[in-house]
């Protein structure tokens, strides 16, 4: 029984680095539309400072972006 | 669509960097700028320097805060990718902001924190506060770089001050590409230390609001408050036009938690009157006010859920948040961009957020006479409401090269007190104060 | 958890096929293959290098200039290099190399065809081809740091077989 959780598991980080997930994305050469200034997740950070400073002090959340992920994907 | 890009020197083709933490996290300790997500590259001679500026106006109504800040953000790049952030906010914040107090059917009179002087208010009038005449700096820097071909690691300090806060506080961060970078996890820590010299000393926990001179109901020290935010974060390509992240952030606040200069008014359960108190020899309160307390710990979890997606040269942004914390607030926030280009130069956003929030266990809009809890806050950004702001942007990319824009929005807080809070004669009034605000916002972007 | 025989053996079969998998390495046509999409073998006797580019990422735009300057430098000595771009139009291509005109020849992929037989998992890549026609390097990204890294790596190519060459 172990062994078979052992296989799935390896199975399971087979597919993350392989290509199971691959389903999901797109080759490396057509990023086009993912590398513009208007589809990153942040466009415009002095504006989403602005903001989360204003919200901030008005309301009682704050914060919830992330960053990384999307854009070019090079390098 | 391609001939675009290739116009968009100044900007197109970013190399694909996360951002400084300090943006994702620091709202909560208050500071202003963080660094970018993505970093203009030119196609021929590279920039060296790179700048984001920004003249902002805040203004509420019926004489209420009024806040007007600049702000700039200054990005060089180094070879292969490595970034160096630099960012300066200044605020300038006068009007007043609702005290806690409610409003009654006679003049009242209040001590302002100093201690030193006391103003009235006239009946059926919402109390407010206007020791809010300040000056803000805030400064932050940041530092990015690849590790190894698939790791991006991040690190940045914040610090803001103004006369009676200081905030210092340091954040790290490090991402990994998968699926050949069609997945990333990202993590994110941020530390900070605030510390408050409240004007005329942090007031004892619920203790009276004194008269004129009278400071003995006042601690002595500097008040401290450490915040603790963690971010675990994944972005997913889905395809050629959308692409989706989801976070989960933990952040919990310790120490000194208070608005020291929030109060509750003290009522008469019957008549929801306020309790009238006869002043000292000079002057003072002519009724009943204790200072608020909140408790010394806050944890708030928070998931953030948001999608881009690219259809014919417009772009749609929506994000949802769903924070929850142990001071019992719930909130929502919906928020939604259009890009919609005009041409190949400028576009149109409009703008469209939606947030409502369920008060906290000790939010009171006033205190019944002969209750002491041990927290309670009159705070109306602890009470449940629901906001709204629509706006519209305006950018257009100039002969140069470089990015103007300009944003107009409304900001609106509606809000309703409990029943079970109103008392006897004040039960029909409209209790929570509400706010209106506009937002005019100038930007302007170029290269050095 | 019961597991039957025959699970194991499905379970045992899946890992092995994932394994296999992600153990692939890329299959880059070779050289001498006639029916590949980017026809090398005419460049026999030379080092090859194909570098897949496009006008929407950075450090690809960065690497233009150095392979000009490379080209330049090792065309006697034999160097060919190939700009593979991948663009989704020929304008942009085009426009771009108005602004960075380079010298060596620059082949359009509009579909990504060549890019998909070359499996490719990074943009930019820069694959080079000894003068056997055989694949001798891959490399991901572009690093203005190891510029000479690169550099010393042509050279390394350029010098073997050049007495066969001569002898040709």
């Amino acid at each position: 029984m172990a062994s078979t959780r052992r296989l799935a598991l390896a199975a399971a980080i087979a597919m993350l680095n392989g290509t199971a997930c691959s389903s999901l994305g797109v080759e490396p050469w057509e990023r086009d539309v993912l590398a513009r200034d208007e589809m990153q997740l942040v466009t415009d950070p002095v504006q989403a400072s602005i903001d989360d400073h204003i919200y901030f002090s008005k309301e009682a959340s704050s914060g919830g972006r992330g960053f990384g992920g999307g854009g070019c994907g090079c390098n | 669509m391609a001939a675009t890009d290739n116009k968009r020197k100044r900007r197109a083709g970013a190399p694909q960097v996360p951002g400084n933490i300090v943006q994702g996290l620091a709202a909560a300790t208050c500071s202003l700028l963080g660094t970018a997500a993505s970093m203009p590259v030119a196609a021929e001679e590279e920039p060296q320097w790179d700048f984001d500026t920004a003249l902002l106006y805040y203004g509420e109504s019926d004489e209420r805060v009024q806040d007007l800040s600049f702000n700039v953000l200054a990005r060089r790049m180094f070879p292969d990718d490595k970034i160096l952030s630099l960012g300066l906010g200044v605020d300038s914040l006068t009007g007043a902001s609702p005290s806690g107090a409610i409003p009654q059917n006679e003049v009242q009179t209040f001590t302002r924190p100093s201690g030193d002087e006391v103003y009235p208010v006239a009946p059926g009038e919402l109390p407010l506060d206007d020791t809010f005449l300040d000056t803000r700096y805030a400064l932050t820097a940041g530092w990015q770089q690849p590790i190894g071909r698939l790791y991006t690691g991040s690190a940045g300090i914040s610090f803001s001050t103004e006369y009676d806060y200081t905030h210092a506080g340091v954040n790290f961060g490090i991402s990994r590409d998968f699926n050949k970078r069609n997945t990333t996890v990202s993590l994110g820590a941020a530390i900070a230390r605030d510390q408050l010299d409240p004007v005329g000393g942090a007031p004892l926990p619920l203790a009276v609001m004194g008269d004129l001179g009278d400071l003995s109901n006042r601690g002595e020290d500097t008040e401290e408050k450490d915040v603790v935010d963690l971010l675990f974060g994944v972005t997913q390509v889905i395809n050629e036009r959308f692409l989706v992240q989801v976070n989960y952030s933990l952040s919990d606040s310790s120490g000194y938690l208070n608005d020291p200069y929030k109060i509750l008014s003290v009522v008469d359960p019957t008549t929801g009157n306020a309790i009238a108190r006869t002043p000292g020899p000079g002057m003072g309160p002519l009724h009943e006010y204790r200072f608020e307390n909140r408790p010394d710990q806050r944890r708030k979890h928070s998931v953030f859920l948001q999608g881009k997606y690219f259809m014919d040269g417009k772009v749609l942004d929506m994000s949802w948040r769903y924070m929850t914390d142990d001071w019992g607030i719930d909130s929502h926030t919906l928020d939604a961009t259009f890009r919609w280009p005009l041409g190949e130069r400028s576009w149109l956003e409009p703008h469209l957020r939606l947030y409502t929030q369920t008060e906290a266990d000790f939010y009171r809009a006033s205190l019944p006479a002969g209750e002491l809890p041990a927290y309670a806050s009159a705070d109306y950004r602890l009470a449940a409401f629901d906001a709204f702001t629509a706006g519209i942007k305006y950018g257009r990319r100039t002969s140069s090269d470089n990015e103007l824009a300009i944003r107009l929005e409304y900001y609106r807080q509606d809000g309703d007190i409990p029943g079970d809070q109103l008392f006897g004669d004040h039960s029909s009034d409209v209790l929570y104060p509400g706010l209106d605000a506009i937002i005019v916002n100038l930007s302007y972007g170029f290269d050095l | 958890m019961i597991v039957t025989r025959a699970q194991r053996r499905v379970a045992r079969g899946f890992l092995a096929a994932s394994l296999l998998l992600v153990s692939l390495l890329p299959a880059v046509a070779a050289a001498d293959d006639s029916a590949a999409l980017l026809d090398i073998s005419k460049y026999r006797g030379k080092v090859v290098v194909v570098d897949f580019w496009a006008s929407w990422c950075g450090p690809c735009r960065r690497s233009l200039p150095w392979l000009d300057g490379m080209q330049r430098k090792y065309a006697d000595d034999g160097l060919v290099i190939i700009g593979v771009n991948e663009d989704n139009t020929s304008e942009a291509a085009e426009a771009f190399l108005q602004n960075v005109p380079v010298d060596f020849e620059i082949v359009l992929d509009l579909a990504g065809d060549i890019a998909r037989e070359y499996e490719l998992i990074a943009m930019p890549s820069t694959y080079v081809f000894g003068r056997d026609g055989k694949l001798a390097s891959r490399h991901l990204g572009f690093k203005t740091a190891k510029q000479d890294e690169y550099e010393a790596l042509l050279r390394g190519l350029l010098d073997t077989g050049t007495a066969a060459s001569e002898r040709e």
